[in-house]
């Protein structure tokens, strides 16, 4: 953490530039002089509208010039303005570690996922034309509010932690730009005051992603986005938790977040082995703590700015994460909304939360018997401790196979035994795995989801939606699929071939292509395939 | 998903086509002329005739397969494993469509459901046979006529009749197909032993309409049985000719169902009757359409 000195350093400068804000030109001086630097990037933005990427496709291009041309209005109609009052945009730099190097972090993790899922790398000048546009934005709205604009890297983690999340789909792609301008928005309109300070309420990012999602839950518009397949996507990456925790470790080290980070890993984990207990069903599918939920807690939730300053107030803060994320999980599948916006729901709320927090740890903190096992020890040393507690746990949690090793959710045959057995929502479970590996394209599960919604056993049944499922299966040549297409009376099954097996088998992971025959029967045996067991058997 | 055409499995035997062909039939047969071919807008434009495009084909026994003795250019996989020629096959009654279905037809069932298919196939001149189609596409526009037919009240009473009884709106089997195609007299082409271009649109540039080339020879008065557009059946493609005795094939095996005819692109050896296609059911090019059947329960 910054020691007293470099913040009251900090403060002067802020203040200094305060004082600069928006002054009288000098004789012969204009408006015009700084307003190149945002002309700039909203030409960089009309550049990048040219790039094969945005012009395979027209809604992206005419997202691009809209967004450019809302920019250059808004441009223009502050240099009336200025010219008007006779006043002068004006700057100051502030470069914080906060924003550089959550930026570096967030740009780590982008790479990373990005070399295992290529679309990230496809995505990167949609990314480019995103931070231009935050930086144009971010600009025009200081000088606006006739302040000087702070340049540094604040538009970095704003944008980044908001694409680790939600994208919007190419023919919808303009309300990512909306996205970034409200995020900016709320942390310039949205504040309170706070220990004697107007400061932001919410984490910019989140209070986006936030109030995004629940308008997209709410008009039932989620598809909208690719939220769903960025979550999933993200375990692609081997090794991702390990990934996570490591760039982690940097956030909580320069930070002091461990608490908050750590806390709620915890609770999760906790909870994950709890629940297991009791219905013998992972509550998350396929992970103890779900990949993106795990870049949340360390990357979403983390804001020094939006959190609590205590230690107590950060604990308590990481605590409520854990449990609120549990909450959303179910609170959203009961609602039949997609499960993956419980992470990012549940930050806006906390951020809302943390005087309230702040209150509950400062009263704690006044009691006698606080003060008695408290440890006396300054802050980064404390937070030194709860890392060396942190440590440990997650390589016990990796060890134990919670982490980045095979997961019991993910083994199809199990979540058949949990249906045939009504183990708790194992049923629900089941054809949500059958789902996703269909839109894999396994023509195997195709079938069994066709199968379902017939039989009508465990889902409502659906004659004309299992025939669309029936033909997925054909079309992807799984030969039950198509009889079951031509004869509806009486539906047959066939075990997955190999090649659903190379989608079946992958554990969350990219599909097994190169995998040879008998390593993946071996595989197939150890996810309790049956068949697969009884052909090893064979040979 | 890569929809790759399954190979065809045709085995291209460098033969005279010179071999021993004889013409004739005696089986009944309709003239039909491109000028006087009508399609009705109020009926999904199907063909503006007694029963819809759909002609009967009675019951009784016809030759399958190929005889190499017979026919030089006949492809190994045409043959009876057993007797490696031809074999009589009987077939109980049922119904084929006279034309192709068209994009005119499959059009309505797009507009009307919203299917979400290839759109080419849905594109183009109405009356031309429907391309790009999966065999997928194909059932499911089957399945919707079966429905609009049995729920119409404007449907000729002998379609009433069989549709009440059980009989259903369908694909042709392999069998169904090839017995329309030839008839009952074993001939190599729906016309006779020789190839003719006059009777069936092959070795061309592309689609032609429905019917466009009559065919006064051709069994039943079916158009098309030949060239144009291969079309799905609903038999799958096994290595002998379908065998209503065989044991259902091993379900882990990948699908391929046969498509029959032959299309415009293809050389006169394969607008044969007896040429079987295998095609990957997701497959959707622009020279595999098909034809409807009304088959018995």
């Amino acid at each position: 953490m910054a020691s007293t000195s470099s913040r009251r350093s900090r403060s002067a400068r802020r203040q200094e530039a305060r004082r600069a804000a928006v002054t009288s030109p000098s004789a012969g001086a204009s408006p015009s002089r700084h307003l190149w630097v945002p002309i700039s990037f909203t030409l960089g933005l009309v550049a990048i509208s040219f790039v094969g990427r945005v012009r395979d496709n027209p809604v992206l291009v005419w997202s691009f010039w809209a967004s450019a041309g809302a920019l250059v209005a808004w441009q223009l109609r502050l240099f009336l303005r200025m010219r008007e009052e006779l006043t002068m945009p004006a700057f100051s730099t502030v470069l914080r570690a906060q924003h550089y190097l959550q930026a570096c972090l967030q740009l780590s993790v982008l790479v990373y996922w990005g070399w295992y899922w290529r679309p990230v790398y496809e995505y990167a000048w949609l990314l480019v034309a995103q931070i231009l546009f935050a930086y144009a934005f971010g600009i025009l709205l200081a000088w606006s509010r006739r302040r000087p604009y702070v340049l540094g890297f604040g538009a970095f983690p704003i944008v980044l932690s908001t694409n680790l999340f939600l994208w919007f789909r190419d023919d919808w792609f303009y309300l990512q730009f909306v996205m970034i301008a409200v995020g900016f928005l709320g942390k310039e309109f949205v504040r309170w005051n706070r220990e004697g300070r107007l400061v932001h309420i919410f984490n910019p990012s989140a209070f986006s992603l936030g109030l995004f999602s629940v308008v997209l839950i709410a008009a039932n518009a989620t598809d909208l986005t690719r939220g769903q397949e960025i979550a999933s996507t993200l375990s692609m990456a081997p090794r991702i938790y390990t990934f996570l925790f490591v760039i982690g470790l940097i956030a909580m080290y320069k930070f002091s977040i461990t608490l908050v980070s750590g806390l709620a890993a915890i609770v999760l984990f906790g909870w994950s082995a709890a629940y297991f207990t009791a219905t013998g069903v992972p509550y998350f599918i396929d992970s103890e703590i779900p990949t993106a939920v795990f870049l949340g807690l360390h990357l979403l939730v983390t804001d020094p700015s939006t959190s609590p300053r205590t230690p107590l107030g950060k604990a308590l803060f990481g605590i409520l994460y854990g449990v609120s994320v549990f909450a959303l999980y179910s609170g959203l599948d009961a609602f039949g909304a997609p499960r993956f916006y419980d992470k990012l729901l549940a930050v806006p709320f906390l951020n809302l939360s943390v005087q309230r927090i702040d209150r509950v740890a400062g009263a704690i903190q006044s009691t006698r018997w606080w003060s008695r096992i408290r440890p006396a020890w300054p802050p980064a040393r404390l937070n030194l401790a709860h890392m060396a507690v942190w440590i440990p746990f997650f390589v016990l949690m990796t060890a134990t196979g919670r982490t980045d090793g095979r997961h019991t959710g993910h083994s199809v045959p199990f979540w058949q035994q949990a249906c045939a057995e009504g183990r708790r929502n194992a049923c629900e479970r089941l054809i949500e795995v059958e789902y996703v590996y269909c839109a894999d394209n396994s023509g195997w599960a195709c079938n069994e989801v066709g199968r379902h919604l017939a039989e009508g056993r465990i889902v409502d049944p659906d004659p004309e939606l299992s025939r669309a499922y029936f033909a997925l299966a054909c079309e992807a040549r799984f030969q039950s699929g198509c009889l079951n297409l031509l004869e509806p009376d009486g539906f047959v099954a066939a075990p997955p071939r190999t090649l659903d097996l190379r989608l079946l088998l992958r554990e969350g992971k990219a599909t097994l292509t190169a995998m040879p025959e008998p390593e993946l029967y071996d595989r197939a045996c150890d996810h309790r395939w049956v068949f697969a067991c009884d052909a090893l058997a064979i040979r | 998903m890569a929809m790759t055409l399954a190979s065809a499995a045709w085995i291209f035997r460098v033969a005279s086509q010179e071999a021993g062909q004889g013409e004739g039939s005696s089986l009944p047969s309709t003239q039909v002329s491109a000028d006087s071919l009508r399609f009705r807008g109020d009926a999904w434009f199907l063909p503006d005739e007694e029963l819809l495009g759909f002609v009967e084909v009675p019951a009784g026994p016809f030759l399958m397969g190929s005889d190499p003795d017979l026919d030089p250019l006949a492809f190994g996989n045409e043959h009876w494993a057993d007797t490696g020629g031809r074999a009589s096959v009987d077939v109980p009654t049922f119904y084929i469509g006279r034309y192709e279905t068209t994009v005119a037809q499959f059009r309505a069932f797009v507009e009307e459901t919203g299917y979400r298919g290839d759109p080419a196939a849905a594109a183009g001149r109405g009356d031309q046979p429907v391309s790009a189609v999966s065999w997928t596409d194909a059932l499911s526009y089957a399945r919707w006529m079966d429905a609009q037919l049995r729920a119409s009240p404007d449907v000729p009473a002998q379609l009433v009749r069989v549709l009440g009884e059980g009989w259903q709106i369908t694909l042709p089997t392999e069998v169904q197909w090839e017995k329309a195609a030839r008839g009952s007299d074993g001939r190599i082409y729906p016309w006779g032993d020789e190839p003719r271009p006059d009777r069936a649109n092959f070795m061309s540039g592309g689609v032609e309409p429905v019917g466009n080339r009559p065919c006064p020879e051709c069994p039943y008065g079916l158009a098309d049985m030949a060239g144009n557009v291969w079309e799905w059946t609903r038999t799958p493609f096994e290595a002998t000719p379908y065998d209503l005795e065989a044991a259902p094939r091993d379900l882990r095996e990948d699908a391929l169902w046969v498509m029959r005819g032959g299309s415009f692109a293809d050389q006169a050896q394969n607008v044969r009757t007896a040429v079987r296609g295998g095609a990957d059911p997701g497959a959707r090019r622009p020279f595999i359409g098909f034809r409807l059947a009304i088959s018995p329960p």
